[in-house]
């Protein structure tokens, strides 16, 4: 794991930023966490979350356009770095290995 | 995008921008305004706001919050333990500073500590209902034809039934009656009682809770009775005694539904039973069923959660409006008046025991505050004297690389330490007048007990501290001013332009406070004592006046009449010239105007036992009294009757019954001392007294009431006897102004001597500073007065410009004050203004010139000799 163990906040946060694509930024994350999770987190968490992985270099951020409705602050973008690609990909490979151990038998009685 | 940009609220933006770190800051916000714009579209003003408002808040996070760096990196512990010691050794250096300050600042500090505890008591009074928010009392202003309206804090009963029957307004609604007065008897135990009437919602809008039965049902039916822990202990030596039956006023069987916890101390509703309201209405008690039936019985309700009051003032107005409509002259406004304003509150009528009015309290807070500031001054003074001295100090520190925050807290934490020894002593002078402070008047003595609880000692520290940084704050922030430069070079009145200009002013402040009160003292003592030596036109020596409280008065008069000491015996329901009165409007068959005229009953014997000279016609006699008044001059003058002779035997109405006038006696005043003279009726005939005027001649004051005492027990073993010397009892109406005499003084006293020990200190401490400029001009041949006479001079200015500013404010504040309704004034002369402003400057010279005839009388080879 080489020590980028993720959080499961985090794991949802650069989830998100990849789906968002070119469009990831501040109030589009926490939009798209509260339709797709139904999570109300305030941009403050976000902003925690963000900052320790970026510091992490799991993503990396540049200073994007300003507009009126925000009072002329600039927007920041967030992009997910190939280091943090690789952290989410060992983490799905993780779980994808406890789901493949889980009995089948077991499975099928709870879904049942 | 080309919606209109919304602002967020401001204060939450500015308080964003200032906690955040700087380089996220534009980020951070540019986000929340997109969102607060988003949110304003979609969801409105309100929950953009809100929201905008919490996501501010969830920002404060380590990783949002930049770093304060403001002294980080002092060494705060050792700093601190330098400042302690530099201000110790620099208190004992200066004994006569130190002992001047402190000493000060304990005296006035007793006095606020008496503030504090008062008012912290008073102000927790009915704190403990757990409703207390929503409980509201309903207030009567009643006003009759021609006399006014009348401030009452009682509601009558019906108005209480009525609401509760015809109006869903208020939650719950408790009528109280407090006439549940007399003996409860059990087996062979009396017990005499003050209790109320009321119902069930009682207990749910007052948090009095019971022990022993069930609050829903307690009160439902008549004659039952709640009694309180302490009664249910006097009567059956048990709480647990629902049940049990009781016989009250030798009339009706109660029985106990609950016995309740005894109502705190702060608690203005006190009581020692409760019983069910419905005994009055079964009853058929025209309490219950009268609208004008109003002056012992109180209306509480407990408003529901976001009721607003307007609905409930409307109901309440158009069930008065109803009720008025019956009645002639008589018009009931109600009002709404909340718990919290009850105690202390604004003076009404016929309040439910005593409620300390508002006014009082806040005086004695702003007279303490003054008294307070008056010692701050002294330090601030003392202080700025001795700062040229310490100068070198603060040149030091700062060339070191003190910052003036540094220095400020230095000097601040020097004065809090003066305020904290101060605080110890007087906490000891405290304890000294507390006694004194509780017996002011009657208003104190019955509502306060000054008891110390951990959060009044809480708040005697925090105020120890506030004094000390008020006082420290000029000088710290004068001496950490100075420029090292100067200060080392050695100028030495680097402060002694601006400070000195302070110090004056500082100073008449502290001679106006002290000329002031002393004058206002002089003032209302003459006053007080004018009024109990004031002639009313009757004789009150050596009389005793004793309460006849229920009993058969003609068995007292035979016990009484036994003893060789009492000379003369009689009977009246009232007692003149001592605060209470009865009245009515009188007519004479003269179609005059009626007047408002005052009375009470007397038997044959009371107008010569108390002295009143009979100028025209005959006395009362036995049995012949009916329909017959005895009257005074002024009634005869008001009503135009003519001479006290032509006047006998004419008619008059008075309380819808003709009269003969038998006699007329001289004038008196039957009111206080500050109320003009009245008219006056004496009526006779068949009527219960309250009182036996004893007239006694011995000099063995203390075996005659033992006698006296003796025979009441005898005829009535439940009660204590009440007995009161008349001037005791015109003593203790007139106890409003003898309170002001006491507190006036105590605060002279304080300003005075704070005023005087501040002058000391400046007088030594110019005396040193000049002593070699004096020591000179003795050389070249200055007499002593002449030096006493420079040193003086600059003081005096000060002195005239606070008598000048005291006196006429002194005197503007007892005319309108304590005068403002008096009519029988003292005449003020010149003596009682100036006298004690005089006063004030001798011994203030005495100060000054003990100082200077010192430095005077020195030897100057002594004095000049080192250099």
């Amino acid at each position: 794991m080489k020590g980028t163990h993720l959080g499961e906040f985090q794991e949802i946060v650069l989830l998100t930023i990849m789906v968002l694509n070119e469009n990831a930024y501040g109030v589009s994350i926490k939009r798209e966490i509260k339709s797709r999770a139904d999570r109300a987190i305030s941009r403050g968490a976000l902003h925690t979350a963000l900052s320790r992985m970026e510091d992490k270099g799991l993503i990396k951020s540049w200073q994007g356009e300003a507009n009126k409705e925000r009072g002329g602050m600039p927007k920041r973008y967030y992009e997910v770095t190939n280091k943090g690609i690789a952290a989410l990909k060992d983490a799905k490979d993780i779980r994808d290995q406890l789901w493949n151990e889980v009995p089948k038998l077991r499975l099928q009685h709870n879904y049942a | 995008m080309t919606h209109k940009r919304q602002q967020p609220p401001s204060f939450y933006s500015k308080l964003f921008e200032w906690f955040c770190k700087e380089n996220v800051h534009d980020e951070l916000q540019g986000d929340l305004e997109e969102e607060f714009n988003i949110n304003y579209r979609t969801q409105g003003k309100t929950h953009a706001h809100r929201i905008y408002k919490r996501e501010v808040i969830k920002m404060l996070r380590p990783s949002v919050i930049k770093k304060f760096k403001s002294q980080r990196h002092y060494n705060h512990t050792a700093m601190f333990r330098n400042y302690s010691i530099v201000a110790l050794r620099s208190l004992m250096r200066n004994k006569l500073f130190s002992s001047i300050n402190i000493i000060g600042l304990s005296v006035s500090m007793a006095v606020g500590l008496l503030a504090i505890t008062f008012v912290s008591e008073i102000y927790s009074y009915d704190n403990f209902h757990k409703n207390g928010s929503r409980i509201y009392r309903v207030t009567s202003d009643i006003s009759r034809d021609n006399q006014g309206t009348t401030f009452y804090a009682t509601s009558s009963i019906l108005t209480g039934i009525r609401y509760s029957q015809e109006f869903s307004s208020a939650e719950k609604v408790a009528p109280i009656f407090r006439g549940m007065s007399g003996d409860l008897t059990l087996e062979e135990t009396v017990i005499s009682i003050k209790g109320i009437y009321s119902n069930n919602d009682f207990f749910d809008i007052f948090t009095f809770p019971l022990l022993y039965g069930n609050p829903e049902t307690a009160l439902s039916e008549p004659y039952t009775v709640v009694l309180t822990e302490d009664l249910a202990m006097r009567l059956f030596g048990k709480t647990d005694v629902v049940g049990e039956v009781l016989e009250y006023s030798t009339k009706d069987q109660l029985t106990i539904t609950g016995v309740a916890k005894n109502p705190p101390r702060n608690s203005h509703l006190q009581f020692d039973a409760i019983g069910a309201l419905q005994t009055l209405v079964v009853r058929n008690s025209s309490v219950a069923t009268n609208w004008r039936s109003h002056t012992a019985s109180y209306l509480y309700i407990l408003v529901p959660d976001g009721q607003k009051l307007d609905r409930i003032q409307s109901d309440l107005n158009q069930l008065a409006q109803q009720e008025n409509a019956k009645v002639k002259g008589y018009t009931i406004t109600p009002g709404l008046e909340a718990m919290n304003d009850i105690f202390p509150g604004r003076p009404r009528s016929n309040q439910f025991g005593t409620v300390m009015p508002s006014k009082n309290v806040n005086s004695i807070m702003v007279l303490a505050l003054i008294v307070i500031l008056a010692a701050c001054f002294n330090y601030t003074n003392l202080s700025i004297a001795r700062s040229i001295k310490r100068s070198k100090e603060v040149g030091v520190r700062k060339v070191v690389g003190a910052r003036r925050f540094q220095l400020i807290s230095q000097f601040m934490i020097e004065a809090i330490m003066v305020s904290l020894l101060a605080l110890v002593i007087a906490f000891f002078l405290f304890k000294l007048i507390k006694p004194g402070f509780l017996t002011l008047n009657f208003y104190v003595s019955r509502t306060t007990s000054l008891e110390l609880t951990i959060q009044v000692y809480f708040y005697f520290l925090a105020f120890a501290i506030l004094v000390g940084a008020l006082a420290g704050l000029l000088p710290a922030s004068m001496m950490s001013k100075l420029k090292p430069v100067s200060i080392l070079k050695g100028v030495s009145s680097v402060i002694s332009g601006k400070g000195i200009g302070l110090q004056k002013v500082l100073t008449a402040i502290q001679f106006t406070l002290s000329m002031g009160f002393f004058i206002l003292v002089t003032l209302v003592s003459k006053q007080y004592r004018y009024a109990l030596n004031y002639d009313l036109g009757f004789s009150t020596e050596n009389v005793l006046n004793v309460s006849v409280n229920g009993n058969d008065h003609q068995l007292l008069i035979n016990a009484f009449q036994q003893f060789p000491e009492v000379t003369g015996i009689s009977t009246s329901t009232m007692l003149p010239s001592v605060g209470s009165s009865q009245y009515a409007f009188a007519k004479a068959d003269d179609p005059s105007d009626s007047v408002i005229t005052y009375t009470f009953n007397v038997d044959e014997a009371y107008l010569s036992n108390m002295g009143h000279e009979l100028i025209a016609g005959n006395d009362f006699t036995k049995g012949s009294s009916d329909g017959k008044v005895v009257v005074n001059e002024m009634f005869l003058k008001q009503l135009n009757l003519g001479t006290p002779i032509e006047a006998l035997n004419k008619q008059i109405t008075y309380f819808q019954k003709d009269w003969t006038i038998i006699g007329v006696v001289k004038d008196f005043n039957a009111r206080m001392v500050n109320e003009p003279m009245a008219p006056f009726i004496f009526r006779s005939g068949e009527f219960r007294p309250s009182y036996i005027n004893l007239r006694l001649a011995t000099n063995d004051i203390t075996n005659t009431m033992s006698k006296v005492s003796e025979a009441w027990t005898k005829i009535d073993p439940n009660h204590d006897l009440e007995a009161m010397f008349y001037s005791d009892e015109i003593e203790r109406a007139y106890s409003e102004v003898s309170s002001s005499v006491k507190t006036y003084g105590l605060l002279a006293g304080v300003a005075i001597s704070i005023s005087i020990l501040g002058l000391l200190g400046m007088a030594v401490y110019t005396t040193e500073i000049r002593l070699k400029e004096l020591t000179i001009r003795k050389v070249l041949g200055a007499t002593i007065s002449n030096l006493v006479l420079l040193l003086s001079k600059s003081f005096l200015a000060i002195f005239i410009i606070s008598a000048a500013i005291a006196i006429p404010a002194a005197y503007y504040m007892f005319q309108q004050t304590i005068m403002a309704e008096s009519v029988n004034r003292i005449s003020i002369g010149f003596w009682e203004l100036s006298g004690g402003a005089l006063l004030i400057i001798a011994i203030a010279f005495f100060t000054i010139s003990s100082q200077t005839l010192k430095a005077a009388k020195s030897n100057p080879a002594e004095n000049l000799r080192n250099e």
